[in-house]
């Protein structure tokens, strides 16, 4: 043990005495987090969907009784899918190539249908197999919903509109023809001027009923259309750039990077030193060597992410953002980003042996760093492919493991089986570094 | 004769499907100092991290009788290129397992002369190859193992290498050398061993560099 701590504070004196190095490895997977999470959150929120106007759509429709500003009611509605107007040919491309995400159709007829109220008019919807085409299908469903609510709420008003008018009486304009409606109340009012008798006290009755009834109409329509409403209520969670899963990511993709990055530069230099063959002759074993670099990724790993969760625990204290940061998790997080800085500093360890020299092993290790990370990224509903692969790498254990240990209200579960991922991809990746040590002497 | 203090027997060594070392056997005496010679890639080098333990043999075995200690000095100094020469040296002598290692990094600093504080990326040739041979002291060896140590000394710390050679075989030590130079051969060498094309072979040095 002794010896694996002399060469770890080797390693930890060369690192400081590195600290252009240091700071890049510091600063750019933060830049690299930063920059990711903005794509995600561009691509999450934007998908982009071609709508095809086959109906020549007028600016603004008249429907049950109502104007609608047509490219007004898409602007709201269309808020999570980006629309792209498109002809018929330029969509079925764009489709293809995957420019698009899906199709939205509006075939000829549709406002005339819509208007008339014969039959229920269909917009026809196409997309890509795969991806993220549940995603879209679910925000085009929920475009649709919302223009059905707009249109509900519009043939509610008209149908009130012919209630009022039965109820007070008026003048109403219908497929064309102006009528004067008596109405229910100036009915009643010409029923007491008839002389009394059982059939015109029946009829008065009935008038009487009917108005009642009706005035409830309104609220009955409504409830009818919208058995269930949903209102937003006002905003009180973080930002997103301050949620917790940025936050997990942020940590696990800095530490991916510096372990990684650290452990195949500092084995492979044994090598470039030509010191390993001096370790070699009893000072240190193999083993010895390759537990000092994992031990150095663990501890440095430690030491920035802590510092990572102490910056971001300052702008959550002092920006009162709510929700805060949970301080008293820091402990349970400490012990996440040591197994993971080691698990990685062991996958680093076996990059750098294969390697053998330092700058082949830092470039191996950068290159091998982006799909790390992005695999841990994609949704297993989206690729169970990708999910696989990731789970055989420690980045996606790292980031549910600090998301948890960090927000979730009873952790214990993930964190446990996290760990023993974590510790068990460590023990394979170390057992392999540590065959790997064999081309370092050759 | 005296008693061995180092013993290859069969070692060998491939790097893929490349022989660099045919089986060997091999044994270096107390007392002696050893001359390896032969041209360029006759497997002398890799003899010699084999017999230093630098390098595992992929048949074959090297006994160090009793345990005996072994210094190694490589051809390209192992050292670390950010740390010190103080700090290689404290760092390898606590690996060595020496219970006063600030005290023998000292000795060995003012022995050879060597800028203690400076880096050794920042050290010259000469320097480097200084501290090289140093770090291979550390730990009181009895067999010193030296891959061409002379090529870039100055005449005095050549001088100073080959009295700690001769102060070794007259405390009972042994010396194997790797050189090119004849008149390091002339005047060091008691026994001379030929290398050709990974195996040792009975030829004097007329014939090896003919």
């Amino acid at each position: 043990m002794s010896r694996v701590w002399l060469l770890l504070h080797k390693d930890l004196r060369v690192l400081r005495r590195s600290p252009l190095l240091l700071g890049v490895l510091i600063v750019y997977p933060l830049v690299v987090a930063g920059l990711v999470g903005l794509v995600a959150a561009y691509g999450s929120s934007k998908p982009r969907v071609a709508l095809v106007d086959e109906d020549h759509l007028p600016r603004v429709a008249r429907v049950g009784g109502e104007s609608f500003r047509i490219q007004d009611a898409i602007d709201e509605v269309g808020k999570n899918v980006h629309l792209v107007r498109m002809d018929p040919d330029e969509a079925r491309r764009a489709l293809a190539t995957g420019r698009v995400v899906a199709t939205l159709t509006v075939p000829p007829g549709f406002l005339a249908d819509l208007k008339s109220g014969r039959q229920s008019p269909a917009l026809t919807y196409q997309t890509t197999r795969g991806g993220i085409s549940s995603r879209v299908t679910q925000q085009v469903q929920a475009l649709v919903y919302a223009l059905n609510r707009k249109l509900q709420a519009a043939y509610v008003r008209t149908d009130l509109g012919y209630v009022g008018l039965i109820v007070r009486g008026g003048t109403a304009t219908f497929a064309g023809r102006t009528y004067n409606v008596l109405g229910l109340a100036r009915m009643q009012k010409l029923v007491q001027q008839l002389p009394r008798s059982p059939q015109r006290d029946r009829i008065a009755e009935f008038g009487r009923i009917a108005g009642v009834a009706l005035t409830q109409t309104g609220s009955l329509l409504g409830a009818t259309a919208n058995p269930i409403g949903l209102e937003r209520a006002r905003e009180a969670s973080r930002s997103s750039l301050l949620s917790a899963q940025v936050q997990a990511y942020a940590l696990a993709l800095t530490i991916t990077f510096l372990a990684l990055l650290l452990a195949a530069g500092a084995i492979a230099s044994e090598r470039d030193e030509n010191a390993i063959g001096r370790l070699a002759r009893g000072l240190a074993s193999m083993g010895q060597v390759v537990w000092a670099k994992v031990a150095l990724a663990a501890v440095v790993a430690l030491a920035l992410g802590l510092v990572i969760a102490l910056v971001f625990g300052v702008i959550v204290q002092f920006g009162n953002v709510v929700g805060g940061e949970p301080w008293a998790r820091l402990p349970l997080l400490a012990v996440g980003l040591l197994l993971a800085g080691a698990a990685l500093g062991a996958l680093g360890s076996l990059l750098g042996a294969l390697a053998r020299d330092a700058r082949s092993a830092s470039l191996v290790a950068v290159l091998v760093v982006m799909p790390v990370v992005f695999l841990g990224l994609v949704p297993r509903e989206v690729s169970p492919a990708a999910a696989w692969v990731s789970d055989a790498l420690p980045f996606t254990h790292a980031v549910r493991y600090f998301a948890s240990s960090l927000y979730d209200a009873s952790p214990w579960r993930t964190v446990g089986s996290e760990l023993l991922w974590l510790l068990g991809l460590g023990a394979v990746f170390g057992a392999l570094a540590r065959l790997a040590t064999r081309r370092l002497l050759a | 004769m005296s008693d061995p203090l180092l013993r290859a027997r069969g070692a060998a060594r491939r790097f893929g499907a490349q022989v660099a070392l045919e089986p060997t056997d091999l044994d270096v005496r107390s007392g002696e100092a050893l001359a390896l010679i032969g041209p360029n890639g006759a497997g002398k080098s890799t003899l010699l991290a084999i017999l230093a333990g630098a390098l595992e043999p992929s048949a074959g075995h090297v006994e160090r009788v009793g345990g005996v200690r072994v210094g190694w000095v490589p051809q390209r100094p192992a050292l670390y290129d950010r740390l010190t020469a103080r700090e290689n040296l404290e760092l390898f002598a606590r690996l060595e397992g020496d219970g006063a290692p600030v005290a023998a990094a000292q000795r060995l600093l003012a022995r050879f002369d060597v800028p203690p504080d400076r880096p050794a990326h920042e050290l010259s040739v000469g320097n480097r190859q200084r501290l090289n041979v140093a770090l291979a002291l550390l730990g009181e060896p009895r067999v010193l193992l030296l891959d061409e140590p002379t090529a870039s000394l100055d005449p005095g710390q050549r001088r100073r290498l080959w009295e700690i050679v001769t102060a070794l075989r007259d405390d009972g030590g042994a010396v194997v050398f790797v050189t090119q130079n004849l008149e390091e051969l002339d005047l060091h060498a008691d026994r001379v061993v030929a290398m050709q094309q990974g195996r040792v072979v009975p030829a004097g040095v007329e014939e090896v560099y003919s």
